[in-house]
């Protein structure tokens, strides 16, 4: 706590394009009385100081380095609570695609005869390298998520991420069901929370929110064959954002 | 009560006149399909439509509502949320008019629901009579809500170039005296309205098997069928079946605090029997942890819980849950299947 009495939260970046952060600078245009709630000691995407004294890290990005790790690390070892920002960090998300290749295709794909000088391995989640305390998912976050997560830890209460699907907000919003408009949605078992933008400007649901705790896998996969997908198109839809979760789902499954 | 008869373009105006006084409400097309929207010109009714994707209760229980404002500052002061205005519900069907029938019974009794009631009170309903199935999944014929006799302010029966006007309650004659030039209906008027009833009958199937007086003894009988299992196999746990359902009335309650930590309002948003969190409490334990005790929970209040409760049937036959199911749960499906078992095991 700073001599203010505000808690100091600190922004780390890692594997990611940073787009949460920004949405993070932009919900503050909306909400300018969260720094009067809280003091930013570090956020390297929206100021120059640098202070390591934070209670609450905010994190957003995979760890896809064994450098990445020690930082991580370190940042555990600081703040009381540590929150997983948006998909990369929740979920690895699509920097965990790298894995559906040979990882020396992919070094060079990206950076041809000098692959060797670039570390880099398989995309993880923050959670597999550090214990996590809460997660505020989406691809990017949801700006409005972000300032009620940020006054439930203010109040010491769980944050309000939802654990029901999407096609919940879908169906209040009186949205056409992707489904009967003859395309496919993950919809059903993607954590909610986003107003279900997606399929209210027309696209469906890939599942950038991760899943929800108990989604039905096996009705949906049989939905998505009876719509006519391959075990391939499946696979596709499947690993746009949550490629780390079904692998370490089938390695459980051996 | 009364008959009277409104032309179709003395229609128009009464909703135009309606307008400068009401807010109206009605169905109107959206994206390929219908809801009930706040209109702002009579042109953008559509008095044929077929069904609409949430029923026109979210104007009398919104899916999300601020309850009351506070703050925790001089020891807590509430504020009332700004008053709902006058409102003019059209072209509601009978299947939802039972509905809202049965909506006002759980508000009305018990713990009485302010929100809901105040909103009720300035409520007026225009119902409209169907004349054709709005689609294969309605069943309406079967669950009894067909037609309607009460629960109108008025009830319009569609004659062609004109609406017979069924005056249901004193408010709704103001309101036609009001803003209506209505003539009173001659005996042509009623041989035709008569000739288009008995007409629309035959069009509408019966689609249970059995009487539905016998629902909800099948349902009682059929707690350990291994029906419950294969929906729970089935279901997504999305809760589209219970977000368009036209009786479901649970909701959840959730206080939103300001940044400043000071200031809040409590809101209540609709929620589902069927979402995995439903039935957790206090410590963790969740009271219908499978899908197949949530779809089991989801149809005896259907067709039977809510009936001994509130003396309505829980299922108006709207087709509602049918159309918005992905898998093909369908209350005529599950009714007929557990019928079906119960005939075969008897």
């Amino acid at each position: 706590m700073s001599a203010n009495g505000k808690p100091k939260i600190a922004f780390f970046d890692f594997t990611s394009c940073e787009g949460c952060q920004l949405t993070v600078v932009d919900s503050l245009q909306d909400h300018p009385e969260l720094l009067n709630a809280v003091e930013i000691v570090q956020f390297r995407e929206a100021m120059s100081e640098k202070g390591e004294d934070y209670q609450i890290a905010f994190i957003e990005g995979s760890c896809t380095r064994q450098s990445d790790e020690a930082r991580l690390k370190a940042i555990r070892e600081q703040a009381s609570i540590v929150i997983a920002l948006g998909a990369c960090a929740h979920l690895a998300g699509v920097n965990a695609l790298k894995a559906l290749h040979p990882l020396e295709d992919v070094r060079k794909y990206v950076y041809g005869d000098k692959w060797e000088w670039y570390e880099t391995y398989d995309a993880r989640p923050i959670e597999a390298v550090i214990p996590v305390d809460f997660a505020i998912p989406g691809c990017p976050i949801d700006r409005n998520e972000f300032i009620a997560v940020v006054k439930a830890l203010l109040l010491g209460k769980k944050p309000p991420i939802p654990d029901y699907p999407v096609c919940v907000e879908c169906r209040l919003k009186e949205n056409i069901c992707m489904y009967t408009k003859g395309k496919v949605c993950l919809g059903p078992v993607t954590r909610a929370g986003c107003g279900a933008i997606c399929p209210t400007y027309g696209s469906s649901c890939e599942a950038c929110r991760g899943f929800i705790t108990n989604p039905n896998q096996d009705s949906m996969k049989d939905v998505l064959e009876e719509a006519g997908l391959s075990v391939e198109d499946i696979t596709a839809i499947y690993t746009m954002f949550t490629t780390y979760q079904v692998r370490e789902k089938l390695l459980q499954k051996g | 009560m009364s008959l009277t008869i409104l032309p179709k373009p003395a229609f128009q105006e009464f909703v135009s006149r309606m307008l400068a006084d009401y807010r109206v409400a009605g169905p109107t097309p959206k994206n390929g399909a219908y809801v009930f929207e706040e209109i702002h010109d009579a042109s953008e009714l559509r008095m044929d439509y077929p069904t609409t994707l949430l029923p026109p209760k979210k104007f009398l229980l919104p899916t999300r509502e601020v309850l009351f404002k506070y703050t925790r500052q001089n020891g807590g002061v509430l504020q009332d949320p700004p008053e709902s205005p006058p409102t003019v519900i059209l072209g509601v069907h009978t299947c939802d008019l039972h509905a809202i029938q049965l909506l006002d019974t759980v508000f009305s009794s018990g713990q009485y629901d302010l929100h809901y009631m105040n909103r009720r009170k300035k409520t007026l309903i225009i119902s409209i009579e169907c004349l054709n199935p709005c689609d294969e999944h309605s069943f309406c014929k079967s669950m009894g809500t067909l037609t309607a006799d009460e629960g109108y302010d008025l009830h319009l029966t569609d004659l062609g170039d004109r609406y017979a006007v069924d005056i249901g309650t004193q408010a709704g004659e103001q309101l036609l005296a009001k803003y209506a030039n209505a003539r009173a209906a001659d005996k042509e008027d009623i041989q035709q309205l008569n000739a288009v009833i008995s007409a629309k009958w035959p069009k509408f199937p019966y689609r249970l098997d059995f009487d539905v007086s016998e629902l909800p003894s099948i349902l009682e009988l059929s707690m350990k069928s291994p029906l419950w299992q294969e929906l729970g196999d089935r279901c997504l746990a999305c809760a589209a079946c219970t977000n368009v359902c036209p009786t479901c009335f649970c909701f959840d309650v959730k206080d939103e605090v300001e940044l400043n930590l000071v200031d809040g309002q409590r809101v209540r948003q609709w929620d589902s029997c069927q979402l995995d969190e439903f039935a957790t409490v206090a410590g963790g334990h969740n009271f219908r942890a499978s899908r197949a005790l949530r779809q089991r929970h989801r149809f005896m209040r259907k067709g039977k819980y809510i009936l001994d409760a509130h003396k309505h049937l829980g299922c108006v036959g709207c087709g509602r849950c049918a159309r918005a199911c992905i898998v093909d749960i369908t209350p005529v499906g599950v009714f007929n299947e557990l019928y079906r078992q119960q005939e075969a095991g008897s």
